[in-house]
Parts: C-alpha cells; sequence; structure tokens
C-alpha cells in the first residue's frame, strides 16, 4: 500500500509524502483533503519515533514559582523514555513520608492505565478510587518540545464516582533545565501550573 | 472501681471544689499583678528568666490569683489580652504591673521555699525540674540565676547539674519516674514537649507546677521504644479519664503519634504547652447571673427541608483561644466555633469572655470527639461512654447541640485517611441522642451518615491560611462542579489563622446557588435530603501510620 499526503514545509512550499511500507517519498502534488485525514492516522507514529531526550531525567519542583501544593512538601518529576513510551515516575514527599507513584504514557497508541496517579490537594475531598483504570492519550507537539497527555481519571467525592478530566502539558522551557506542567482540570476553572527545574540524578 | 468513682466525684465537683479554694465572686473586688512577656523564648537568651517566672507564678497562685501574664499580640494564644481586660471589666481585678523578675521576686518568693537548678544542656532536665518544683514548692532556676534568687532568700532543695549529663531521655525520666511519680498527681500529666532546641516555650508550666504534675516529654514514636514504653506506663497508671495536658514534642513525635496512644487509654489532651495562665484563670468561676446562651437558628426538634442549592458552613475547631477569633472581620460570615469544653473546668472566665463577644454569626459546637481533644477510634470501648456522658454534660452547659469529632491517627498529609469506622460512628450515634448533628475531620475526610434526624457530615474542604485566596475559590468551585447533584452539603473547616475578611472575598466568587449556613442549619437540611454517600472508614483505606 502507498500513502500520499500534502502539506507546507516552514518555508511555504507545497510538498507531499508519499509511505510505502518502511520507506517515506515526497510527491509534489498531493492535494490538501488527503494530508488532514492521514494526518491524523500518521501522527502517533511519527509522534512516536520523536521523544525528545531533553525531557529525561530528574526535574525538581520550584515551589515559588508554582500553583500552591497542599499535602505534598516536595515533588520530583522523573521522565523515562523508552521508544513510544514515557514513564513519568512522580516520588512525592510529605513531611517524612515519601511515596512513588509512576504513569506510564505511550505516546504511539492510546492506552488504559491502572491506578492512575493524579497529584492530589490535601485539601480537598476528592480521592482516587482504586484499582480504577483511566484511559489515556499522550502525543508529543511543538516539535518534540512538549508533551501532552489526556486522562480521564475517577475520583470519589463526597457524592458519587464521577470522571474528571485532566489535560497536562509538559512543556520543555528554552535551555532545556526547566519544565512547566501546565494542568486542566474539566472541573475546574483555573490551571495548575507547576514549574521544575532539572537536577542530576541521585540528588 | 473505688479509685474511680473518686475520680468521677472529682471531675463532676471540680468547678465547686475550685470555687471552694479561692474562687473569685463576680462582685468582689480584688488585687492581682500583671507581668507583660516579650516573644523571646531562646534558650540562650531569654527562656531562663521565662521558666523562673512561669514557676514562680504556678506557686503564687496556688492559694488565690495573684499573677497574671500578657503576651505580646503576636504569641499563639492571643486572647491574653483581651482576657487580662475580661478580668478588670467583669471580675473587678485590679492589677499591678510588674516590669522586672526582680520585682516579681520580692513579691512572690515567699510563696517558694526553694530553688531547683536546671541544666541547659540537658533537655530533659527542665521537666524534671518542673516536676519537682511543683512537688517541693521551688522556683527553677540555671546557675547564672542562683545569687538573684538567694537574695530573696530561697534556698537549694535540687542542683540536676551533672546528674543527667550523657543519659538518654529515656533514662532520665525513668529516674525521675521512680523520684517523683508517686507524690504526683495522678489525674493529669503535663507533656511538656512542642518547640525543642534553641527555642522552648513552656508558657503552660504554672499549670503544672501549681497542680503539682509530673513534667516529660517522652515520645510516642515507635522509633524511640524506650520511650513510648515509659509513655504508656505513665499513661497506664493515671487515674481514669485523666488529662493529659500540654503538646507533643515537635522534634520527637507527631500529634497524630502522641493522641493515638493518649486516646488509647481514653485519656484526653488539652493544650498547647504554651497556653498561659490556667493556673490564674482556675480560680474565677463564671459571673454571677451568666448562662452560656448559644446563637441557635434552628430549635433541635426543627425540620428543614433543602432546596436543590449548593449549602455551605465554615467551622474552625483549632481551640477559640488562637487565631480566628481575634481576626478582622468575624461577624460578617456565619461561623462554628469549636469550644475546647474542658475549659469550663480551668478557664472558665475564657470561655465567658467568648461567649460575651460572640455576634449572631458565632455559633459554638463541642468537642474535639469528647471533654476534650482525643481519637475516638482508640479509645477502649470501656472508658467511650464514660467519656461522652462528661461530654454531654459539658455541652449542656456550654448549650452546645452539635459534636465535633476528629481522628487523625491514620492522617498523614495526602497520605491516610481522617475517618471513622463504623463501630465508632454506632457509639457516637448511641451517645448523643440529643444532638442536631455530628461533624468530622480537620482536613478532607469521608465519614457520612444519616440516622433518624441526625447527619454526620465530613468537612469537604480544609482552608489553609497559606493558600492563595484565588486558588480556594477555584477548589471550592471544582467541589461544586464534581458535587453536582443539588443540594450539595459543602462543609469547610477553617484554619486558626484565617481572618473572615478573606472568607468574604472567597464567597463571592463561588459558582452556581450558593448560601451559607450556620452549621447547625447545614446539618438540619443535611438530614432532609441525603445526596451524599453513607461512608466509613473502610480496611482497605490507607492508613499512614499504623498504631503502636
Amino acid at each position: 500500500m502507498t500513502l500520499c499526503l500534502t502539506a507546507y514545509n516552514s518555508l511555504g512550499t507545497r510538498i507531499g509524502l508519499v509511505i510505502g511500507g518502511l520507506g517515506v517519498f515526497i510527491c509534489p502534488d498531493m492535494n490538501f483533503t488527503s494530508w488532514k485525514v492521514l494526518g491524523v492516522w500518521l501522527a502517533l507514529p511519527l509522534a512516536a519515533w520523536a521523544a525528545n531526550p531533553a525531557l529525561g531525567g530528574r526535574w525538581r519542583l520550584d515551589p515559588k514559582r508554582s500553583t500552591a501544593l497542599d499535602g505534598w512538601t516536595a515533588w520530583d518529576l522523573v521522565v523515562g523514555l523508552e521508544g513510544s513510551r514515557v514513564n513519568l515516575q512522580h516520588d512525592m514527599q510529605w513531611r517524612a513520608t515519601k511515596v512513588t507513584m509512576t504513569n506510564s504514557v505511550d505516546t504511539a497508541t492510546p492506552t488504559m492505565a491502572k491506578d492512575f496517579f493524579r497529584v492530589e490537594q490535601r485539601h480537598m475531598a476528592l480521592y482516587p478510587v482504586p484499582g480504577s483504570m483511566t484511559p489515556v492519550r499522550a502525543e508529543w507537539l511543538d516539535g518534540e518540545r512538549t508533551l501532552r497527555i489526556e486522562a480521564t481519571v475517577p475520583v470519589e467525592s463526597s457524592q458519587h464516582t464521577t470522571p474528571m478530566r485532566i489535560y497536562q502539558e509538559l512543556r520543555l522551557i528554552e535551555g532545556d533545565q526547566e519544565l512547566q506542567l501546565i494542568e486542566l482540570h474539566s472541573t475546574r476553572g483555573r490551571p495548575l501550573v507547576y514549574r521544575f527545574t532539572k537536577i542530576a540524578e541521585g540528588k | 472501681m473505688h479509685r474511680f468513682i473518686t475520680v468521677l466525684l472529682s471531675i463532676v465537683l471540680l468547678p465547686a471544689s475550685l470555687a471552694a479554694a479561692g474562687a473569685v465572686p463576680g462582685s468582689a473586688e480584688r488585687a492581682a499583678w500583671v507581668m507583660h512577656f516579650d516573644g523571646d523564648w531562646q534558650v540562650a537568651k531569654g527562656l531562663p528568666e521565662k521558666i523562673l517566672l512561669v514557676s514562680l507564678q504556678g506557686l503564687a497562685n496556688r492559694t488565690a490569683p495573684r499573677l497574671y501574664v500578657v503576651h505580646p499580640k503576636d504569641f499563639q494564644w492571643e486572647i491574653t489580652e483581651p482576657l487580662f481586660e475580661f478580668y478588670q471589666r467583669k471580675h473587678h481585678v485590679t492589677f499591678t504591673e510588674i516590669k522586672t523578675a526582680e520585682a516579681a521576686l520580692a513579691l512572690f518568693a515567699k510563696y517558694a521555699k526553694g530553688y531547683v537548678v536546671w541544666e541547659p544542656a540537658v533537655s530533659a532536665s527542665m521537666n524534671v525540674a518542673f516536676t519537682l518544683a511543683g512537688l517541693e514548692d521551688a522556683v527553677v532556676i540555671t546557675a547564672a540565676q542562683i545569687a538573684q534568687v538567694e537574695a530573696h532568700g530561697l534556698k537549694k532543695i535540687d542542683d540536676l547539674r551533672g546528674r543527667y549529663t550523657g543519659q538518654t531521655d529515656a533514662q532520665i525520666y525513668r529516674d525521675a519516674y521512680t523520684r517523683y511519680w508517686s507524690r504526683c498527681t495522678h489525674e493529669s500529666i503535663m507533656l511538656m514537649g512542642g518547640h525543642a532546641g534553641a527555642v522552648r516555650m513552656p508558657a503552660m508550666a504554672d499549670w503544672g507546677v501549681r497542680q503539682k504534675m509530673f513534667f516529660h516529654d517522652l515520645s510516642a514514636n515507635p522509633i524511640h521504644p524506650e520511650e513510648v514504653a515509659l509513655n504508656k506506663k505513665l499513661y497506664s497508671e493515671l487515674v481514669p479519664l485523666a488529662t493529659v495536658f500540654g503538646w507533643h514534642s515537635y522534634a520527637k513525635d507527631t500529634e497524630e503519634q502522641q493522641t493515638t496512644l493518649l486516646s488509647s487509654y481514653g485519656l484526653r489532651m488539652e493544650g498547647l504547652h504554651n497556653l498561659p495562665n490556667l493556673s490564674f484563670n482556675c480560680q474565677f468561676s463564671f459571673t454571677p447571673g451568666f448562662k452560656f446562651k448559644n446563637n441557635h437558628h434552628v430549635a433541635l426538634d426543627a425540620k428543614l427541608t433543602a432546596e436543590k442549592k449548593v449549602y455551605l458552613s465554615f467551622v474552625q475547631s483549632d481551640s477559640i483561644g488562637i487565631g480566628v477569633w481575634t481576626k478582622p472581620g468575624r461577624g460578617k460570615l456565619p461561623f462554628g466555633w469549636q469550644v475546647t469544653m474542658n475549659w469550663t473546668k480551668f478557664s472558665p472566665a475564657a470561655l465567658e469572655y467568648f461567649h460575651e463577644s460572640a455576634t449572631k454569626n458565632d455559633y459554638f459546637i463541642g468537642g474535639l470527639s469528647g471533654p476534650g481533644y482525643m481519637y475516638p477510634n482508640h479509645i477502649p470501648a470501656d472508658k467511650f461512654e464514660l467519656l461522652m456522658q462528661d461530654a454531654r454534660k459539658l455541652m449542656a452547659t456550654l448549650d452546645e447541640h452539635v459534636m465535633e469529632i476528629m481522628d487523625n491517627s491514620a492522617a498523614d498529609g495526602n497520605v491516610g485517611n481522617a475517618d471513622l469506622t463504623k463501630e465508632t460512628v454506632d457509639r457516637y450515634y448511641a451517645a448523643f441522642p440529643d444532638v442536631i448533628g455530628f461533624i468530622n475531620g480537620y482536613g478532607p475526610a469521608r465519614t457520612r451518615d444519616l440516622r433518624d434526624t441526625r447527619a454526620m457530615i465530613s468537612y469537604d474542604y480544609y482552608i489553609d491560611p497559606r493558600r492563595p485566596r484565588e486558588e480556594v475559590a477555584a477548589d471550592l468551585n471544582e467541589l461544586i462542579a464534581i458535587n453536582s447533584k443539588r443540594p450539595y452539603f459543602l462543609l469547610v473547616h477553617v484554619r486558626e489563622s484565617n481572618d473572615v475578611n478573606s472568607l468574604v472575598e472567597i464567597t463571592r466568587q463561588l459558582d452556581g446557588p450558593v448560601e451559607i449556613v450556620p452549621v447547625d442549619v447545614f446539618l438540619k437540611l443535611a438530614a432532609s435530603n441525603q445526596t451524599y454517600t453513607t461512608r466509613y472508614q473502610l480496611p482497605t483505606d490507607p492508613k499512614h501510620f499504623k498504631g503502636f
């Protein structure tokens, strides 16, 4: 099977891609509709191959530049890259108590995650539902400088268990030594913004 | 059994006995003295003089209320100044100011028989010295103060320097136990912990000295097994329903660990370690004719019907002597205040002051968990009813219709929970048939129930004073969005040092039809339409601290 699509490169030149088997070719006269249809099909696998190594490593929360975080006094985000998989390990601390939880997302395919970790705020009576499954999608954006994650997480409230859509973007800041996590909730009118600084492992 | 009956009688008769020992009629004019403390509690600077003075205060106030201390406005207990004014106005006390320790000694050294020397390099020696001070009528000093107190005719009773050098706290307190415990009161004990290290704040020591308590700061942290063992021994040898005054050591264990431990012996906590002037306060009864009259908004047997809206209620439970009460804006919103009910026994004037200065929006509720601070999941079954009998009496005296419960034994930030087992909930429903309802938690919790007309609702939100107000509004709006059924009952705990003005601003940013109601109305409405789940602590719920 051979597929063709059309797009514009950064100089505005109309180009096309032909993907046949494992090969990728450019053909000059593909129409725009073809691009749109096939772009969706292609986006995930293309993104999957494009993990940005700069995102990997240990990132430490800078509380002064972040939304107030209650119930946790420290937060390290350890990003591991394995092909299309991105492992987001949350090393959380409350006084002497340490908790580590890892969310694994796949930029190649949507997944179902058991006990997807949501950074809770101690002051709110919203609780994770043990053993629950969370549909998760992940995608590289902005030239692989942003990792977008969408998850629909079940939460227990005082009235019921209900889904909360969580939209996250992990954005590498210029210089690759800082990371910004922006999180939106389907239930919240105000974004949560966390700023991290890269640190050497073991620190 | 005989011992137990004696204790019960002593609890019931305590206010009367206090009155007989030196209660001051509201109309009688009398003289007393006042000192204004600064905020320097550093071991290397201001602490030794304050220790001398609070031990002297405990002795001077043994037989009559003679010495009162006013603390700076930024002291944790902000009521010392308003209460000072209250004593003058309502009890006709004429205070003469004492400006120096020297002047205090000149006036009150006659109430001491001598001095005991503690060693700042051995921190536990301070508590041993306080114990000895109560038993032997001594002031507590460091070596540098010997000449000063001897100039006032005081003789050495004991010198702890060198005795405990190199020993662990467990060893030191074991020695103190052997020497002094049998002579100390067994109706209470002084957990003189709190601040540790370069700053210590034993402002409650006057009370322990006056009452001849055993002072210690033994750990309830399982990583200190020797201290825990001795702590257990002491708690087990207190009389039933005894009180642990003071607070846990910030350097050794947690509030949750210590409160869990003492609750497991059916004891109650009255803090903090820096609560001042109890040796003075305990000697005043309520003014003649005074009767607690709460600002009830709904009758006990009333039936209300909730509309399809959000009902929000604010409660503060960090003891009304701390924080919000003296902050700007009180009275602008309906507010529930958890009263430290035991103050009826040893600080009645403070309770009268709060009731006198209450606005129509201030509503008092009972707690915390019973006649004092305790964790009910750990109260032995055979002591629960006896404790709650006491709580019912205190609530009746204070005209309170709502009981607040808190059990943080399994809590730890986002890890753990603050919930009640079904067995505990059953006990409360059985013990308090005549309340409007119950509230639970400190931080958020998820114990909820409705039986007959009595709802039990946990906090859905906790307002940290440091959290930006726009985030608080966003949090509350998120809870309102997620709890989409109407009515939604949103119970909010307000941490001690918030101010009401900022809460008014938050309520203006809330989404949807929201009504702020007093907590008695809130519970009545919650009883009319159970849109919340019934839930108790589950065995599978996370428990950070698994007990001893």
